[in-house]
């Protein structure tokens, strides 16, 4: 019993970080007035530039980086659709996701002749922080033995990340960019400039964020690899109100529904239908958010 | 919400000379397309290969026999409502994003009374299914729009998160209480010959959906360009306010928009269920929902657009596939066009400002 939660710990642990990178990255370009649609896609291309780096430098490292530059890359093309050419950022979003998956789908099918999945040969996987005899702590102890880098540095970002918005100056910005941008521009700076700046933060850490996926454990790209996890971190930051802390809960949330998904299915459950709680979810707290404040501005 | 913008309301105002509106929509309309294919060239030209002579290819596969053009045209069946479905709903600033969603709960709706009625109901079980697949569509987009209008609940996050609802609630459905006894995972059983709509042009897929499609584009025109509540439907989505102060009902129309919206995907899901597939399993909609909502922004909700985008977009589809088998060319250089197309579409080409804020 106790060594099914410690195994239920770990796999929530782990299959948080994906959702949970991107959602930081969405809740920042949210706060400076973008919803970004297009983290899936930026997942995705960071996921697949992670596995051919890794294959090709053996560094998991260099992998990393890649991905979350290569990302940052898309993210800012997207953005300036938006702030330069005025594009609606939902429909230019959703173009993305289409977009890209269609060139990854052409690349891979092209070029490495494959329909689906990518293998590569000698993929260097994420390494675990700690040693592997943390394992016989009582509970946690798996959990900590899974920790990977970039599940540290998700939840290093979660922490520090209240303190950046509220207390630096590009926080600051960023948050007077979403909020007003009549202001920014009226002390003389440029809210389009600080907007990109947002969404370049997004793609870095949707980029973060497939590269976990990808190199966490399986050492291969697939086009099914981020499976909506883009719209659960979307999912996270509304239903959290872009409150990092709270967003951070919320994707905890979706983690552990997943990890338990098989021991729910074997209970009973359906997993699809489990799979739609996220999503109804935030409808859910989006009409008692609304709901409330009627009924306040009524009295 | 999303306001029209002023550039719609000048066009009410003062307005420019026939020709020049229709020319200015015929190159909003090219524009994007154009410089998708032009990507679309690129990324050919990238990997070595003729995008002229590909090009031809497709246009020859998409149009070049009647059997090619019956193809095409069944592609763009099912194109045809989501697009009308999507544009109603933008008419009006209403940003719906859940066709798909729509589209798909229709589809299994058709589907399943499409096998579980009896035989003997004959001819009758088309209709009671296309009905039936048209009020479940319309009661699940009614639920965004009732949010909407009473609880100003964003309608793009909540018809988002509606699609992958509406994939959860069907999926379950196809595996457990629909779930085929004799063919295996994921689908229901195959409707009943009676129910199936009938073929145009065999041995072509084209089915009697497509002419349904036509009816769906045809009534939109209609409601659009010669009804009091089309006019008003359109200016709620030029000026909400100005529709407010004259008296026109904005929560009232949302939801009427809304409503339509899924009648007519329930239709579009009815019509693929019955005429293309013929029964309901994972995987329905080839993102049918969103390929509609491209047309919708390229066509800028005009009825003649919807069909000239429906048969473009349907002849990439099935040109798509025999380029596929004759050439080395991926399917997905559809996706690759299809997205330029949507992003195109909705950037502003006259106003690039690079390197200044230009302000309001």
């Amino acid at each position: 019993m106790s060594d099914m939660i410690d195994q239920v710990l770990a796999s929530t642990l782990i299959l948080t970080t994906p959702i949970l990178l991107a959602a930081i990255g969405g809740l920042v370009n949210r706060q400076g007035g973008i919803v970004n649609i297009a983290l899936e896609a930026k997942m995705l291309a960071g996921a697949f530039v992670s596995v051919v780096v890794s294959s090709a430098t053996g560094s998991w490292f260099l992998a990393v980086v890649a991905a979350a530059l290569f990302a940052s890359l898309v993210g800012l093309v997207f953005s300036l659709t938006i702030t330069r050419a005025r594009a609606n950022m939902i429909i230019s979003g959703l173009g993305f996701n289409v977009l890209v998956a269609g060139l990854l789908g052409f690349l891979l099918s092209r070029i490495y002749g494959t329909s689906g999945t990518l293998r590569f040969p000698d993929v260097q996987l994420l390494p675990r922080i700690l040693p592997e005899s943390v394992s016989t702590i009582p509970i946690f102890g798996e959990a900590l033995a899974a920790l990977d880098p970039l599940t540290a540095f998700a939840w290093l970002s979660v922490g520090a990340l209240p303190f950046l918005l509220a207390n630096t100056r590009i926080g600051l910005r960023l948050r007077a960019a979403g909020n007003a941008a009549q202001v920014v521009r009226a002390v003389g700076l440029r809210e389009k400039t600080i907007q990109d700046f947002g969404t370049v933060f997004a793609g870095f850490f949707s980029g973060l964020a497939g590269a976990h996926l990808a190199l966490y454990s399986i050492g291969l790209f697939n086009e099914g690899l981020t499976a909506g996890r883009g719209f659960i971190a979307l999912a996270a930051f509304y239903f959290a109100r872009n409150q990092p802390v709270q967003t951070a809960m919320a994707c905890l949330l979706f983690g552990l529904l997943d990890a338990t998904q098989i021991r729910l299915q074997t209970a009973g459950y359906p997993p699809k239908l489990m799979g739609t709680l996220p999503y109804v979810m935030v409808i859910v707290s989006l009409c008692i958010a609304s709901w409330s404040q009627k009924k306040k501005a009524h009295t | 919400m999303v306001d029209g913008g002023s550039e719609n309301v000048v066009a009410i105002d003062a307005r420019p000379p026939r020709w020049t509106l229709a020319a200015e929509n015929a190159m909003r309309f090219s524009l994007p397309v154009l410089l998708a294919f032009l990507a679309g060239a690129v990324l050919l030209l990238a990997i070595g290969e003729n995008p002229v002579a590909i090009y031809q290819l497709m246009l020859s596969e998409g149009f070049g026999s009647e059997r090619r053009i019956a193809a095409t045209l069944s592609a763009s069946t099912p194109l045809l409502f989501t697009a009308v479905a999507t544009a109603v709903c933008f008419r009006s600033g209403v940003f719906n994003v859940g066709v798909d969603g729509a589209f798909v709960l229709g589809g299994l709706g058709a589907a399943v009374i499409g096998y579980a009625l009896p035989v003997a109901l004959g001819w009758t079980i088309a209709p009671l299914a296309i009905g039936s697949a048209m009020l479940i569509a319309a009661f699940w987009l009614w639920v965004p729009g009732v949010l909407l209008a009473k609880l100003e609940v964003d309608e793009v996050v909540s018809t988002l998160m509606l699609n992958f609802v509406a994939l959860g609630i069907s999926g379950f459905l196809v595996n457990s209480v629909f779930l085929s006894e004799t063919s295996g995972n994921n689908t229901t059983e195959t409707i009943h010959e009676v129910a199936e709509l009938s073929r145009l042009l065999p041995p072509s897929t084209l089915h009697s959906g497509f002419l349904l499609g036509l009816l769906c584009v045809l009534g939109y025109a209609f409601w659009t360009q010669r009804t009091p509540q089309g006019f008003e439907a359109a200016l709620v989505g030029f000026n909400n306010r100005f529709a407010r102060s004259v008296g026109i009902s904005v929560p009232g129309t949302i939801i009427l928009v809304m409503i339509i919206s899924g009648l007519v995907s329930g239709a579009g899901g009815a019509a693929h269920a019955l005429g293309q597939v013929h029964k309901f399993s994972d995987g329905f909609s080839a993102g049918y929902g969103f390929t509609g909502m491209a047309i919708a922004l390229l066509a800028r909700n005009s009825a003649i657009g919807i069909l000239l985008g429906a048969i473009l977009f349907g002849a990439l589809a099935s040109a798509g596939t025999t380029v596929q088998l004759f050439s080395d060319i991926p399917l997905d250089i559809v996706n690759v066009i299809e997205g330029t197309v949507m992003i195109f579409a909705v950037v502003e080409l006259g106003r690039l400002t690079l390197w200044r804020g230009t302000g309001q």
